[in-house]
């Protein structure tokens, strides 16, 4: 009764019936690729996870040099429930890149980036190199040992891009070496610059989603131009329960990360100190790292870190123009190739990861 | 009265051979720059069949130190080097003196190496003291009184070859000064016939116990150079015996409060040999923890015993001190890295066991003064401030346990939920499914 009246209230000043109309109607397909629909809402879930004990952690975060550490520390022991605050966002961060490219994957091998979808997939793409983008500069702001050799080395692979590389570098440091200048630097961008370019492609994101529904894999959608109909469950309640669900799911997996593996805050940084043995950088770039690190010197007189970086540049280019590129799946015609190309990047995601984490 | 007159004596006379090498000739002229005159001795030498002439050449070249600063061998030797005729080269005229022995290569040597204004064109930061150093050394004095035996410069330092202290290749730079000094002190052969001043052979095992030193494995196993080796306690252009009354000294120019505290107690009066009294002196190891107290193996006993002995009943409360500060260290510490492990931020406690560490270290530091009054406070302290870390290690445990019951209850209203959700998505699929039928 209440909930009508309110509903009521709001609806005689902003007309909501087009809103209700809209989500009274939407409908999810059912199949047996369903599953991956879950994701995306996972990362958005996430997502909104980091920024809520992300603003926890500013009130008692201080981005200098000199108090960084003192103050994660400070956090983590004296502050009520600050363990878990910054415990569940270390955890968070990680979960959500893990799910954020499961998103990724799930989304290149059933092909939902063919037409009309393209730009869908490249907000998406965007959104994901700025995930990354946060895991990285939210990994210097303790201020330990390990986030400071491992952010010198990450912000000197830049320097190998060819003709900006130095500039590029200076940029990202704030100088000729990682120093408070370049903390301060990754602060502003982990707090403003990426969270208000973050906001801006969500939001282009989900409506895109929104205004196209959800896209059915190619075999599904023949059998549905074939005339069959394709089961479907309504968006509201069914599908935002089972979405409801899986958040939970994940709320009981990030409180017990946090409270049987706490994030370890080390030893504070030292930029006199000899470089720590095992420097390597957080697990979603291992794969990347440790390419690098394989390439040889020199190949065709080229540095062979400027062609790996020049490689790297070229492979997360061609990832953002994948609708364009695959013209197969545009005419609703099976793309072999593209599905090899998700399968390989995969695949050496996965075991490069594994390599550069043992590796020495 | 006649050992003091000796000693005299053999002052006198090491000071008129470093007055003679001074006066035996102006200092070398070495070719610093321009092109470098014909050394017809090194091309003559390096041709002869006989390996013993030729080594000379082939190490002078092969970067001595000299050679690199432009000195050859007339430098040292005389002659004419500009000759290739080996008469002529040698003739009187030409100064010729072959091969400099005994207190003749102290004065070559000291003819550049204690001029002061001319080292000041090479090493002007290095020492011009050598020669009158060594003079008053037991080398020195020794060779004075006729004992070609004894080590001169080329002993140490080598003859041709001559590298800078500071290069590992030297024979002197510290990780090689034991050997070089073995390679005389530990030869029965060579050392036969020399004596201590009570009258007992001169021992050679020196080098063999310097090896089983906590210096020795400072210097070879941590490359610690700063470690001391013969030099450093005996010195090495005056090397003398540390006597007995003056080890104190010699060890504490790096265990400088051990001794500032030692000199203050009762035993510096008693030890004639100071610290090697309980330390030993070559084979010097970390001191053992059983070392001090009232039990057999402790040296404290092999004077003291009784409890009517104030000295045994001291070392007795110092021993119980210091282990309990040690095991109470040990188990806060265990405490301490268990929060740690389980992820608890324990890096206060981890430092402030650091501070009680360093009054373990007080308390050893101010049982050389031998009076357990002093060193009780220091213990004392150390234990309080272990409780305040036990306390914070147990309330980080207890957090932790809170943490997992809250993580229990949590998991609980979660799974709760979530059964209560499936249960209502199955209920209204039901109704919908059932709908469309």
């Amino acid at each position: 009764m209440m909930q009508e009246r309110v509903l009521d209230w709001l609806d005689e000043r902003l007309d909501l019936s087009s809103l209700r109309h809209f989500i009274a109607e939407k409908k999810v397909p059912i199949h047996a690729h369903e599953i991956w629909y879950y994701l995306g809402g996972l990362t958005l879930f996430l997502f909104a996870i980091q920024v809520a004990s992300g603003i926890l952690l500013i009130l008692y975060y201080r981005p200098s040099a000199e108090e960084a550490y003192e103050s994660v520390q400070f956090i983590v022991s004296e502050v009520q429930f600050g363990w878990l605050i910054r415990n569940v966002h270390s955890w968070s961060a990680n979960l959500l890149i893990a799910v954020a490219f499961a998103h990724f994957f799930s989304v290149f091998l059933l092909k939902s980036y063919r037409r009309p979808r393209e730009l869908t997939w490249v907000t998406g793409m965007l959104l994901l190199f700025l995930m990354l983008g946060f895991g990285f500069s939210g990994y210097l702001l303790p201020w330990n040992e390990l986030a400071f050799f491992a952010t010198k080395v990450g912000t000197g692979m830049a320097g190998a891009v060819p003709i900006i590389g130095d500039g590029l570098m200076r940029v990202l440091r704030g100088g000729d070496d990682v120093t408070g200048a370049t903390l301060s630097r990754f602060y502003g961008l982990h707090i403003a610059i990426l969270p208000a370019l973050t906001t801006l492609l969500v939001a282009g994101h989900l409506l895109l989603v929104q205004r196209q529904g959800m896209s059915v894999p190619l075999e599904i959608e023949r059998r549905a131009r074939a005339g069959k109909r394709i089961p479907d469950m309504p968006f509201f309640p069914n599908y935002v329960l089972r979405d409801v669900l899986a958040w939970y799911v994940a709320i009981a997996l990030l409180a017990a990360l946090a409270a049987f593996y706490p994030w370890e805050l080390g030893r504070k940084a030292d930029a006199f100190a000899p470089v720590p043995p095992g420097i390597r950088p957080e697990w979603y770039f291992l794969a990347t790292f440790h390419t690098l690190k394989m390439l040889p010197a020199y190949i065709l007189g080229i540095e062979g870190e400027q062609i790996g970086v020049l490689g790297m540049g070229a492979a997360a280019a061609f990832l953002v123009f994948v609708p364009f590129l695959d013209r197969r799946v545009s005419r609703g015609e099976p793309s072999p190739l593209f599905t090899l190309i998700a399968l390989f990047g995969l695949a050496y995601l996965v075991v490069f990861t594994i390599v550069g984490h043992y590796a020495e | 009265m006649s050992v003091f007159l000796d000693w005299l004596r053999s002052i006198l006379l090491g000071s008129a051979i470093l007055t003679a090498a001074l006066a035996a000739a102006s200092p070398a002229q070495a070719q610093t720059g321009g092109a470098r005159a014909p050394n017809e001795c090194a091309t003559c030498h390096g041709g002869l069949s006989d390996a013993a002439f030729v080594a000379p050449a082939v190490a002078f070249r092969g970067g001595d130190v000299h050679q690199e600063r432009g000195f050859t061998c007339a430098d040292c030797h005389g002659g004419d080097p500009t000759v290739a005729n080996k008469d002529q080269a040698k003739a009187p005229e030409t100064g010729y003196t072959g091969i400099p022995r005994g207190t003749d290569q102290i004065a070559v040597c000291a003819r550049c190496h204690s001029d002061a204004a001319f080292m000041r064109g090479f090493a002007p930061r290095q020492r011009v003291d050598q020669a009158s150093e060594y003079a008053v050394s037991v080398h020195g004095i020794r060779l004075a009184e006729g004992d070609l035996n004894v080590a001169t410069c080329a002993s140490c330092h080598g003859a041709h070859g001559i590298r800078t202290a500071s290069d590992a290749r030297s024979p002197v730079f510290p990780t090689n000064v034991a050997a070089t000094c073995a390679s005389c002190h530990s030869s029965e052969s060579h050392m036969a016939g020399y004596e201590l001043p009570d009258g007992s052979p001169l021992p050679t095992t020196q080098r063999a116990e310097h090896e089983m030193s906590a210096h020795y494995e400072a210097l070879t196993e941590r490359n610690d150079l700063s470690a001391p080796t013969c030099n450093d306690c005996h010195g090495n252009h005056g090397a003398a015996p540390p006597g007995v009354r003056s080890v104190a000294n010699v060890c504490g120019t790096c265990h400088a409060v051990f001794a500032t505290k030692f000199e203050t107690s009762v035993h510096s009066f008693v030890f004639e040999a100071g610290c090697v009294e309980c330390h030993g002196n070559h084979a010097i190891v970390a001191p053992p923890p059983e070392m001090l107290g009232t039990s057999e193996d402790a040296v404290c006993s092999q004077c003291h015993g009784g409890d009517d002995d104030p000295g045994f009943l001291g070392a007795r409360q110092m021993r119980a001190g210091r282990d309990r500060l040690r095991d109470e260290i040990a188990r806060t510490a265990d405490l301490i890295e268990r929060a740690r492990v389980a992820g608890m931020e324990v890096g206060d406690e981890v430092l402030a066991l650091g501070e009680v560490r360093n009054h373990l270290v007080l308390a050893r530091t101010e049982m050389h003064a031998f009076t357990p009054e002093t060193v009780q406070p220091i213990i004392d302290e150390g234990l309080s401030m272990l409780t305040e870390i036990e306390r914070a290690g147990e309330d980080a445990l207890d957090e932790l346990r809170f943490r997992r019951r809250g993580l229990a209850v949590s998991l609980g209203a979660i799974l709760l939920f979530v059964v209560a959700l499936a249960l209502k998505i199955r209920q209204i699929d039901r109704r919908r499914l059932g709908a469309a039928d």
